[in-house]
């Protein structure tokens, strides 16, 4: 599985991306959006929501988006920034209508970036007109998607318009020296391409009616013309890997079996991490098995507005991933581990499915909008995620009793978990969490936790859950509602009234914290074991199944291959600390692309030669970079 | 991102952690008043200034105070007329202060183990360039004319090749010379394919995303240019130097090294070594920026 956290590390990434595709599976970190901007890009995303939220188009320009660096929200911004008020926004959201909100939201930002060309013309020193440009092409940003994917030309003349507008600024240079001028016409000239584009396309007085909200031009849109505008996802989102890493730990791998030498598993820990195998949004956007599932654990800091209601939680039949799929409620869910999952069947929170193939192609199809994955995929798939295995821990033994390592108060706690409450029904916790069992029964419970659907409704029960490792998955109960393991005791104690006193509460606590502990629960990066290097011999892994792949002349699952690792390899080269290392890494990527270009054309003599030297290349790699 | 100093310029920050935990120092009863130059969100580098302004405070033992400026220019305004006494700058501004005002050199910052970098000239590797020869009639983008990687060294590399006459030929070489505003700006504009090159800081690349990465190449590299430096204005207390100094190196000792993200986010700091600047006079000088 690569490591897609690998993205976190690039230092200071400014770039005005967005959060789009088409990617591979190293997200890059965005820049901070300028809150009115960060407002609008969310208020496009929710308002493509069935049922459209509402409260949170309301929140976005309230409150300062999820992770933003500004300390207030785009209200109080343009409040002490901008001489625009937002009423007419406000009141069209006041009144939940869709295509008032879009119409007002959009011209408040192109008006925005209309004030900041207006300061930048007039200002009296280059530092204060450079000030004003970057403003407004941070806002502009706001529309710069749009443009690019609808009108090409116009995307590329209003580029050079603020290469132009910025650099005829002029220059203060210091203390006099370096000072050049500014040029007024030459400003001017360029602030006309971009406002004259803003007047066309943003501040039209009676926008077309939008069944999808996007920042596309006017014209174009009036044009009838289809275009695709690359899926992102908006300012707040979170997709990056867990920090620290998990530990990954794969059954054939702890007896020391090499992964080469399966080539099943290997194509599966491939499909794992490949975004090809879902539709869009989510291939575009770079969302693989492995974006919530990450070392077959859990992604605590994912979060998509709209679609989560905290980190680590996402509703997968919500609008975003795959309309057709929609069941319009408002359901997220904890992320599940995936840890042990032979052991921890059925499937789905509510345990929905039996079968794991069953609930794996589910998810595929149904949830993120995939074509129907041949038999060999859901194989290869199966026979991966069945390698996941929980984390060694030295405080309990293979039947799940405590050893001598455990501490005194999770002694003490076992007895408890283990005793009869006459408001369980004469059972105890040990009942449904059987030690011997990996701490679960298979069967689903309606415990109280899930509130009733409608009146009379039987739809409460949940698959119990293992504790096995759940120090490390907070928070818990399908909905993440429950904070710490400590919470969970005190739901049971409170909502069961098992009468537990403050001190066997505490022990109950200890007993679950030591049971859900692990012995090695991250993996440990070092001079030698960097993340660039765990990924590289990942994505070397998973490309060894050519071996097997090349003979049969299986032209699908090969492209499938060489089309997700060649871009995640050249992606992650950008997280490699040796820099001067990183154009053998993307040669390497190019020959594995040249190998997926060689199968397109049916010659497979240069697919063969094209993989030999690919392996060559990647031994030298190995031995020198590392 | 934009930079919004209209109402900020010149905020002065107290520092939250002024109270003393060091022996006070009687040559300076007022706070010791530190300019820093901006950054991509000046409302984090507010608050990144309050955090080391605090913990300098307690090291040192009198008040630190720190202020955003507009720009270097303006940091470099401010420690001539006294509104500050430190100032995080870049070496070009810094020769400049010295030259002006007798601006004095204390600390470097260290990237990946030097107290220096590169500036590089950057292209997308479908472009057919492969030397500077070829940009030709060609559109290249820097960062800003008052840098040193960012304009100043890359721009002598087409000098050092006797492709331009000196600074002031360029636009007879290319088609077009643009100041983007940025690195991240005129890379972005390079790999858009809005210009055919770009001149930044040989790190600049990692400001693309990881394709962009792949898909851009370097064809000239400058030679080493001293990193951004920590100055004081000339007249300031010798100790109050070096108890600055001395608490500004400690921040290179593992307990102390997670404060380094509120300063740029250097790997750490080295004394400064004021001959370590003499290329960057010399280039200062061909560009008629120093007499």
């Amino acid at each position: 599985m690569i490591q897609k956290f690998l993205g976190a590390f690039i230092v200071a990434l400014a770039s005005a991306l967005v959060l789009s595709g088409p990617v591979a599976a190293t997200p890059a970190k965005e820049a901070p959006w300028l809150p009115e901007a960060a407002a609008y890009r969310l208020t496009l995303f929710l308002g493509n929501l069935e049922p459209l939220p509402w409260d949170d188009v309301g929140t976005a320009w309230a409150e300062p988006y999820r992770g933003s660096e500004f300390s207030v929200g785009a209200l109080a911004w343009l409040d002490g920034n901008s001489d625009i008020g937002p009423a007419p926004l406000l009141d069209a959201i006041t009144r939940e209508d869709r295509q008032a909100v879009f119409a007002e939201a959009t011209r408040l930002i192109a008006r925005r970036i209309d004030e900041e060309l207006d300061r930048a013309v007039m200002a009296d020193d280059p530092a204060r007109a450079q000030q004003a440009v970057r403003t407004a092409r941070e806002l502009y940003r706001s529309f710069a998607d749009g443009i690019a994917a609808a009108d090409p030309d116009a995307s590329r003349r209003i580029g050079l318009a603020w290469l132009e507008l910025n650099s005829s600024t002029g220059s203060a240079g210091v203390l006099g020296a370096g000072a050049t001028p500014a040029s007024r016409k030459t400003m001017e000239a360029a602030r006309e391409v971009i406002s004259l584009y803003l007047a066309e396309n943003y501040l039209v007085d009676d926008f077309a009616p939008r069944r999808t909200l996007s920042a596309l031009p006017e014209t174009v849109v009036l044009s009838g013309r289809t275009i695709e505008v690359p899926p992102s996802l908006p300012p707040g989102s979170d997709i990056f890997d867990q920090d620290p890493l998990p530990r990954l730990v794969l059954n054939f791998e702890e007896q020391g079996i090499d992964e080469t030498d399966l080539p099943l598993v290997a194509y599966g820990d491939m499909l794992f991490d490949s975004a090809q195998i879902f539709g869009n949004p989510a291939q575009g956007l770079g969302v693989a098995c492995s974006t919530c599932h990450n070392r077959s654990d859990v992604n605590q800091r994912l979060f998509i507005p709209g679609a989560s209601h905290q980190p680590g939680a996402i509703d997968v039949d919500g609008a975003f991933f795959n309309p057709i799929f929609n069941d319009r409620r408002d359901d997220p869910i904890d992320i599940p581990s995936l840890r042990g999952l032979r052991f921890t069947g059925p499937y789905g929170r509510d345990g929905r499915f039996a079968s794991l193939r069953d609930f794996t192609r589910n998810v595929i199809v149904n949830e993120f909008g995939g074509d129907e994955p041949t038999p060999f995929m859901l194989d290869a798939l199966l026979a991966y995620m069945l390698e996941f295995d929980f984390l060694p821990n030295s405080m309990l033994t293979p039947d799940g009793q405590l050893t001598e390592a455990a501490p005194e108060a999770a002694q003490r706690g076992e007895a408890i978990f283990n005793t009869p409450f006459a408001a369980l029904g004469d059972r105890s916790c040990s009942s449904c969490h059987v030690p011997d069992t990996n701490f679960l029964d298979r069967q689903a419970h309606d415990i109280g936790s899930v509130a009733l659907a409608y009146d009379g409704a039987r739809t409460g029960a949940m698959d119990t859950p293992t504790l096995l490792g759940t120090v490390y998955t907070a928070p818990y109960f399908h909905d993440g509602s429950l904070p710490t393991l400590a919470a969970v005791v005190d739901w049971f104690d409170e909502s069961k009234s098992l009468g537990l006193t403050g001190a066997e509460r505490a022990d109950l606590t200890a007993y679950l914290e030591t049971v859900g502990a692990a012995d090695e629960p991250y993996e440990a990066f070092d001079a030698e074991n960097t993340a660039f290097r765990l990924a590289f011999s990942e994505l070397t892994t998973f490309a060894s199944t050519l071996d097997t792949l090349l003979p049969q002349r299986d032209a699908k699952h090969i492209l499938l291959l060489t089309d997700t690792v060649a871009a995640d390899l050249s992606a992650d080269a950008s997280t490699m600390s040796n820099l001067a290392a990183r154009p053998e890494v993307y040669a390497l990527a190019q020959r594995l692309a040249e190998v997926g270009d060689a199968v397109r054309t049916d010659d497979w003599v240069a697919a063969e030669t094209s993989w030999t030297a690919f392996k060559s290349e990647a031994d030298a790699i190995e031995e020198r970079a590392f | 991102m934009a930079i919004h100093m209209n109402r900020r310029t010149m905020l002065a920050l107290a520092a939250a952690g002024a109270v003393s935990l060091a022996t006070p120092l009687a040559a300076q009863d007022t706070a010791l008043r530190l300019a820093f130059i901006p950054q991509e969100n000046p409302e984090k580098l507010l608050g990144d200034i309050e955090a080391i302004s605090g913990w300098l405070a307690s090291e040192i033992g009198v008040p630190v105070e720190g202020f955003v400026t507009i720009d270097h220019a303006a940091a470099v305004e401010a420690l001539r007329n006294g509104d500050a006494d430190i100032s995080f700058i870049g070496a070009l501004p810094f020769v400049l202060a010295e030259a002006e005002i007798g601006a004095v050199p204390l600390l470097s910052e260290v990237y990946r183990d030097a107290p220096s970098y590169t500036g590089r000239i950057f292209v997308r590797r479908d472009s057919g360039i492969g030397a500077l020869a070829d940009l030709r009639g060609r559109d290249i983008a820097f960062a800003d004319p008052i840098s040193e990687s960012g304009y100043l060294y890359p721009l002598a590399e087409f000098v050092e090749a006797r492709l331009i006459d000196g600074p002031g030929a360029a636009e007879a070489f290319f088609g077009r010379v643009f100041f983007a505003g940025g690195y991240q700006q005129a890379m972005q504009a390079m790999a858009e394919g809005l210009v055919d090159a770009a001149g930044a800081s040989q790190y600049a690349d990692l400001l693309l995303t990881p394709q962009q990465q792949a898909q851009v190449t370097w064809i000239a590299e400058s030679p080493p240019i001293p990193s951004h430096v920590v100055i004081a204005r000339p007249g300031l207390d010798a100790e109050v130097q070096d108890r600055f100094t001395n608490a500004m190196l400690r921040l290179n000792e593992p307990e102390n090294r997670d404060k380094l993200r509120y300063l740029y986010g250097p790997d750490g700091y080295v004394r400064a070594d004021p001959a370590a600047y003499d290329g960057v006079r010399d280039m200062a000088r061909r560009y008629g920026l120093l007499e």
